[in-house]
């Protein structure tokens, strides 16, 4: 370092996963050039300084040249964008937005959000909607990450914190359970604890339709038929019954419930369990044998287990089993839920979703609206009530009772919707598309009008990660000239609508006022400051551990609820006949917007993983394309062939157009979670 | 006004049917079961009987739950007859029971062989001798598991073979005889059923097949071939017919059991419906649940207005018998196709796949139940096969092969280091200072351990 030049290291957090891995951040400055660069934060202790590449390569996200800069309006006769002025931009968007209403009510213009913004915008977006717009649609991509963990949550414990534990506690556990995580890829620093939970002892068990990076790690296997968790879960618990194994005084003591629950396993014994899920019966034995040994049990559900039609009633199914195990509340044990998106835990709890209000209330609450409507300065009468789900939102745009108006953030469903062509359609017909981002996603592409916003480490907020950790992501570098700031966007729109409701723009100002507005809810963030966050590590909202002397129901206890095995909404046929299951791969992230501009990062696009079976049956080697074909779309990509995978099942990542276009919109009747990870496909040369 | 259905019979087919239409308001359901228990699991009593269930976790719905969803449950409900003029059955102590449907699922009855000396003169059973097909049979079985007695279960089927199993898990010396000249004659061929006496005999229990019980004595139960086997218990588990006097009396159509049509209705009276043991569909007749919860499934939508039919079904039956590895897919016996079969009696396995048209018929797989999770689906699936996937999913999986690691091959996926940057540092330190390899998942660690330093000709691994 010279003398001209000046280094300032900030402790952030990476831009991606609900892991929220701490890291430092520096930014010199002199010399003309500014190059921030990421290196390890050792003490923060969720990561312990451990990155994935994507963290290690986050400061490719800055300076490159597709960064939008200006907000850009695109005329639809010719397709042309032009670059205008913010107030230009502002007044189109204001006055399409009063159009919207003059047609169609309040509930003529839409919000959709997203799981990566932080606390204070989804706040603020949530409050935005309601008393700036005054309409009930607004959802956000979070509804296709853990709402299932959530509804189930809710039920079960009568409160959703994704972990209600420090993640490192898994390393405590004598016996982990992982149902559809793939962690050592999707948050590879987390895999770490399973290293250390094996060298003390403990044993890992991975069921997953692939063998994945995770799976490598276990003990023990399972490779069920996408969409069979459930099945499973019923299987386990039928044999741990016949086994004695039930702690039967914390069951009589801490939960409800239960001989419903007994009788519906009765039927499920292990040859059945094997016709149903395609693992062979001596496994589930061996699982269940496992499982009734360990004096603490661990059972961490992802979305391989959650993103179906049937991926509440698969959690509760979980659920029960720890609950009838007596390990909820105990520690190095229990139920809980790998949370996937950046803030995917905070961005449920403050009013982005369509049934809440900020401190993950009710807005069907009487008592809630009150209080939020207090803090907010307004007419309880005035909020909106519920609206539309996710899918449900989009499926809507543009149709005669649906909004015809559109504000995205942090959001790309282009990509990352189910059913994406459908979907796309949608977004067409509005007839006002605003879409605030850092790039040209393929959804902004669509607008009429995109504002250019700052990102990460260039705005300071607040993220809650999968534990309930809320930590603080703090401003180190400088945004590029010409954008502004999320709350900017919604505090200039919220003015032109004659709003006279304050929105702040300072980060730290909203905090306090989304903790007054959270204060005596269940996510109650009052007590947490900015000072705190950096004094402790972060704070648990709630507690560091949740559930020791009792649930979060009146009545203190756990609910057991018996559940049936449905199975996937679509079934393998003679047209359509293997499955088709997607995710991710390390080096993507979500809808690869940001991810895909990062040039440290490999992208070598989509491909279909199959088992070489399959590929023999197909004729297809390595490398060549295969299409890929459902009731819904197609795509084309390279053959990946592997002996990691069921012979009946294919394997698509989700980061680049295409695997969405096949995914099924069927939706989980409680979390109205689709049901991305399985639906019935062809295979073809192509 | 409701329809009032009931149901003749408490087995699993009931309780399916049951779970179907509770809460439904359009009906009134009235369930006679004939044995005291509330209906529970049956395919699990030799469980019961090895001592790996305990009697009550086969309850499959709490008296309280059939009070909670407004169906009439009547534990220890004889029915007399059906007065189908009336539509009223009536029970045993003379109560009548008006029905505007009536579903009978009355399940199967075992049949005694024609062994002499199995009933005493005054008509009972001796006392060594057990049927074993309830609940109660079973309790009265197993309160004789003594370890050390002796034995001898008549029948090498399916429950022959689980309870044979169970009784000398339980410590008694025990025997099987079987009529067939093999075992598990109807669903597998001699060569798998050859594999299987050879694993019963190494896991102690005698086989006699070809053989058939005569007459039991004082002495023990004397075979046709001579030999005399002492034995304190004799459990019959061959044979068994559908239940079918009450619908015979009742003037309906009754083959070998009561003739159904495509709705599950009796061919003779649209009222009247036959599910499960008891009832024939298509000149056929089960005694598996699952086609009898199918059935349960598709009357409950007839019953209530919808258009549903029953088209058959597949079959998997599986042997749930310590030791003792079996599943039967179809009917591998008789199905038409090709057969592919790896066998290899020294090991003690015979795999058979049926294969017609591409698609994987029947099958029979004894002593080795690899893949049994995969075939099962394919079967059920009907999944068309390319050529050589059946004899491909008999062989035996290969573990993969220790594979050389080129330089360019990713080996921390972490952070991107392939093994040549790796083989070219010093030290895991400087390998850590200079690549980031190990610093993700750690998952790499053992790998760069092995690779650092080292010359850049490739290595094993894995």
């Amino acid at each position: 370092m010279t003398e001209t030049q000046t280094e300032t290291r900030t402790e952030t957090h990476c831009p991606y996963c609900s892991l929220q891995c701490g890291m430092r951040l520096s930014a010199r400055s002199g010399g003309g050039r500014r190059t921030p660069e990421v290196s390890a934060w050792p003490e923060f202790p969720v990561n312990r300084g451990a990155l994935c590449r994507k963290g290690w390569a986050a400061a490719g996200l800055y300076g490159g040249r597709e960064r939008l800069t200006s907000p850009l309006v695109r005329d639809r006769e010719t397709g042309e964008w032009s670059a205008v002025s913010w107030d230009a931009a502002l007044d189109r968007v204001a006055s399409g937005i009063r159009a919207a209403r003059a047609r169609g009510g309040p509930d003529g213009v839409a919000v959709f959000g997203g799981g990566g913004l932080t606390n204070e915008k989804a706040y603020a977006l949530g409050k935005f909607a309601r008393v700036a717009l005054g309409t009930s649609q607004i959802d956000y991509n979070g509804r296709w990450c853990m709402s299932s963990a959530a509804s189930a949550g809710i039920r079960a414990f009568g409160l959703d914190r994704g972990l209600p534990f420090p993640l490192a506690d898994v390393e405590e556990a004598d016996v982990l359970v992982l149902v559809g995580s793939n962690l050592a890829e999707t948050m590879p620093p987390a895999a770490r604890h399973l290293d250390r939970l094996r060298e003390r002892g403990g044993r890992l068990v991975v069921v997953d339709p692939r063998r994945t990076p995770t799976a490598d790690r276990a003990d023990l296997h399972l490779q069920p038929v996408p969409g069979t968790d459930l099945a499973l879960a019923l299987g386990v618990l039928h044999l741990l019954v016949a086994a004695g194994a039930v702690d039967t005084a914390y069951v009589s003591e801490r939960t409800t419930g239960w001989e419903e629950v007994r009788d519906s396993v009765a039927s499920w014994w292990p040859e059945r369990v094997e016709r149903v899920t395609g693992i062979d019966a001596h496994e589930v034995r061996a699982l269940a044998a496992m499982l009734g040994e360990g004096r603490k049990v661990m059972v961490l559900t992802a979305r391989g287990a959650e993103q179906h039609s049937t991926g509440t009633d698969t959690v509760l199914a979980w659920i029960n089993v720890t609950l009838a195990l007596g390990m909820v509340g105990r520690r190095g044990a229990g139920y809980g839920c790998l949370t996937g998106q950046g803030n995917g835990q905070g961005g449920r709890e403050h009013g982005q979703k369509a049934d809440q209000l900020p401190g993950y209330r009710r807005i069907d609450d009487p008592a809630s609206r009150a209080h939020v409507a207090a803090v907010w300065g307004v007419d309880p009468e005035s909020l909106p009530g519920p609206g539309r789900s996710a899918y449900e939102l989009l499926d809507a745009l543009g149709t005669a009772d649906g909004p015809s108006a559109l504000l995205v953030l942090g959001s790309n469903p282009v990509v990352s919707a189910p059913r994406a062509t459908h979907v796309t359609a949608r977004l067409e017909a509005l007839d006002l598309l605003v879409v605030c981002d850092v790039v040209m996603s393929e959804t902004a592409a669509l607008a009429d009008v995109v504002l250019p916003v700052t990102q990460w480490a260039e705005e300071t907020g607040t993220m809650t990660n999968l534990e309930g950790r809320v930590v603080l992501r703090q401003r180190a570098l400088t945004p590029p000239r010409g954008v502004r700031s999320d709350l900017e966007v919604l505090a200039g729109l919220a003015d032109r609508l004659g709003c006279t409701a304050s929105f702040p723009t300072e980060p730290e100002e909203v905090f306090a006022e989304l903790g007054r507005a959270s204060a005596g809810g269940p996510a109650d963030y009052s007590a947490i400051t900015y000072d705190r966050i950096r004094d402790e590590q972060g704070v648990f909202w709630g507690g560091e551990r949740l559930f020791a002397e009792s649930f979060a129901h009146p009545d203190g206890r756990a609910r057991m609820h018996a559940v049936e095995h449905r199975g996937p909404a679509e079934q393998p046929c003679a047209d359509y006949p293997v499955h088709l299951t997607t995710g991710r791969v390390l080096a993507q992230y979500q809808s690869g917007a940001q991810t895909r501009r990062v040039r440290a990062l490999p992208d070598d696009g989509p491909f279909v993983e199959l088992h070489p079976f399959l590929a023999a049956r197909l004729g297809v080697s390595a490398g060549e394309p295969v299409r890929v074909a459902t009731r819904r779309g197609e795509m084309s990509a390279p053959a990946r062939v592997v002996p990691t995978i069921r012979p009946d099942t294919v394997f698509v990542p989700f980061h680049w157009v295409g695997a969405n276009r096949l995914t099924n919109d069927a939706l989980d009747p409680a979390s109205r979670m689709p049901e991305f990870k399985a639906c019935a496909a062809s295979v073809t040369r192509a | 006004m409701p329809e009032r259905v009931v149901v003749v019979g408490g087995g699993m087919a009931a309780v399916r049917l049951s779970e179907h239409l509770a809460g439904d308001e359009r009906f009134v359901v009235t369930v006679l079961a004939d044995e005291a228990h509330p209906p529970y699991n049956r395919i699990l009593l030799s469980a019961v009987l090895e001592g790996t269930h305990p009697a009550d976790a086969l309850t499959l719905r709490s008296v309280q739950w059939y009070a909670d969803h407004g169906i009439e449950l009547r534990l220890g409900a004889r029915v007399l007859e059906v007065d189908r003029d009336a539509r009223e059955v009536v029970l045993v102590d003379g109560e009548r029971v008006a029905f505007d449907r009536l579903v009978l699922a009355c399940g199967s009855i075992p049949t005694l062989p024609p062994i002499r000396g199995l009933v005493r003169r005054d008509g009972s059973l001796d006392p060594r001798v057990h049927p074993f097909r309830s609940l109660a049979d079973c309790r009265r079985l197993a309160a004789e598991v003594v370890p050390g007695r002796r034995a001898v279960v008549v029948g090498g089927g399916l429950l022959g073979l689980q309870v044979a199993r169970a009784l000398a898990v339980r410590g008694l010396r025990t025997e099987v005889v079987e009529g067939a000249d093999h075992l598990l004659a109807s669903h597998v061929g001699p060569g798998a059923g050859g594999v299987l006496a050879r694993d019963l005999r190494r896991l102690g229990t005698e086989v006699y097949t070809g053989s058939r019980a005569v007459r039991l004595t004082d002495d023990g139960l004397r075979l046709d071939n001579g030999y005399v086997l002492p034995c304190d218990l004799v459990v019959l588990t061959a044979g068994g017919r559908p239940s079918t006097a009450l619908a015979r009396r009742a003037g309906l159509m009754v083959r070998r059991g009561v003739v159904v049509d495509h709705t599950l209705t009796s061919v003779t009276d649209d009222r009247v419906h036959a599910i499960g043991d008891c009832a024939e569909h298509r000149r056929r007749t089960t005694g598996f649940v699952p086609p009898a919860w199918e059935q349960a499934e598709v009357l409950a939508r007839v019953l209530g207005g919808e258009e549903a039919s029953y088209d058959g079904h597949r079959s998997v039956a599986r042997l749930r018998a310590t030791g003792l590895d079996v599943a039967v897919l179809g009917d591998p016996e008789r199905a038409e196709g090709e057969v592919v079969e790896v066998a290899n009696p020294v090991a003690g396995s015979h795999r058979r796949l049926v294969v017609h048209g591409g698609r994987i018929v029947a099958a029979a797989l004894v002593g080795d139940l690899s893949r049994v999770g995969l075939i099962t689906q394919l079967y059920d699936r009907g999944t068309l096969l390319g050529p050589d996937e059946p004899g491909q999913l008999l062989l035996p999986e290969v573990a993969d092969a220790a594979a050389p690691l080129p330089d360019e091959a990713e080996v921390c996926a972490c952070a991107g280091v392939t093994a040549g940057e790796i083989r070219a540092c010093g030290s895991v330190g400087e390998c850590v200072d200079r690549t980031r390899a190990t610093t993700g998942c750690g998952g790499c660690a053992d790998v760069v351990r092995r690779l650092v330093g080292a010359t850049p000709t490739p290595v094993a691994v894995g």
